[in-house]
């Protein structure tokens, strides 16, 4: 048994690589391997909004990340930097820019580049989808 | 070390290779997967993988050269990652 | 104790992307950890290194100048593939002064690639 982590950088509804790194994550649990943490940074970040409605017979990428990091407490992690770059802004980052909203799918975090460091430190593999 | 490339945009397999060891692993998922299907790669006695998910989804499991194309498919995708010892994305 | 190793693989030109940038952030990160890191340039990558760049024209951020600085934060092995030089018709001295900046060539590239614990693209 492995502990993976995966970075994550692609946009969600523009390329593949979302889709990518959440069958890899599904397939790397049902092979009973752990996964520590999803670390999304560059346009990855996206895919953090709550605010997502993809047609109603498409995946919903936030969705089925959430569904999976409360079935298996895998913590989801979103960059600060390319957070706020990209408008993905939860409400104390919201406050600290004066912003006049917030829009952080509640199943993520968001946090610095060290939570990648660390994470390639703590785990056995570290995949990225970009 | 043994790594395994992963590729997902086909020009990007011919400006890896150059930095790709004889003893790594390549594999091609998402777009890239149309390169297993033409010609024949320039590989350096690596050993080929593409991802059959991804070629049943683009319509081309029955045109990969399997004589160069290891298939593979996502448990197998895994189990890669686990037996090359660094995973390395060529974005 | 092993310190896991990371090279970061800059292989595109700048500005037309953010992967310089945020490939440049998390090299900076990852020297706050005392991870040895290595910054390799390959393909287009070696633009990010060019002198005389003017964003501001663009009003777009000149991050070469932190290039400058990675060996203030520990990152002394910042290394340029020379057939890259050699393909867009640059050489080392155009490049900006970095201590610690050497050409090497694809073959040293690539064991350096195969030694590395993490590389990082973008």
């Amino acid at each position: 048994m492995a502990t993976y982590s995966l970075l994550v950088t692609a946009n969600p509804y523009s390329s593949q690589g979302q889709l990518s790194a959440i069958q890899f994550a599904k397939t790397l649990l049902e092979q009973g391997h752990e996964l520590m943490r999803v670390f999304f940074y560059a346009d990855g970040v996206l895919v953090a909004s709550r605010l997502h409605a993809p047609p109603a017979d498409e995946i919903n990428l936030t969705k089925a990340w959430a569904k999976l990091a409360i079935e298996k407490d895998i913590e989801l992690i979103a960059c600060v930097t390319a957070a706020n770059k990209r408008g993905i802004v939860n409400v104390a980052e919201a406050e600290r820019n004066a912003l006049t909203g917030n829009n952080l799918d509640p199943a993520f975090e968001i946090s610095g580049l060290g939570q990648l460091t660390e994470a390639m430190l703590n785990s056995d593999r570290l995949i990225t989808f970009g | 070390m043994k790594s395994l490339y992963i590729i997902n945009q086909p020009q990007k397999l011919n400006q890896a290779l150059p930095f790709i060891s004889e003893q790594d692993g390549i594999l091609l998922i998402e777009d890239a997967v149309v390169v297993a299907t033409y010609g024949s790669v320039q590989a350096n006695h690596q050993t080929l993988y593409v991802l059959v998910e991804d070629l049943i989804a683009r319509g081309l499991k029955d045109k990969v050269g399997v004589e160069q194309w290891n298939l593979v498919d996502y448990p197998q995708f895994v189990e890669l990652t686990l037996q090359y010892d660094k995973s390395v994305s060529w974005l | 104790m092993m310190n896991k190793s990371i090279c970061i693989v800059f292989n595109k030109a700048p500005y037309g992307s953010q992967a310089g940038r945020e490939l440049l952030d998390i090299a900076l990160m990852a020297a706050a950890f005392d991870m040895p890191i290595t910054a390799l340039f390959v393909e287009q990558g070696v633009y990010q290194l060019l002198k005389g760049q003017e964003p501001d024209i663009l009003d777009i951020k000149n991050h070469s100048a932190t290039f400058k600085a990675l060996p203030l934060y520990g990152i002394e092995d910042i290394l340029v593939e020379e057939d890259a030089l050699q393909k867009f018709n640059l050489n080392v001295q155009e490049l900006v002064e970095i201590d610690g900046l050497k050409t090497i060539s694809s073959s040293h590239a690539q064991s350096l690639l195969a030694n590395s614990d993490f590389i990082l693209t973008l």
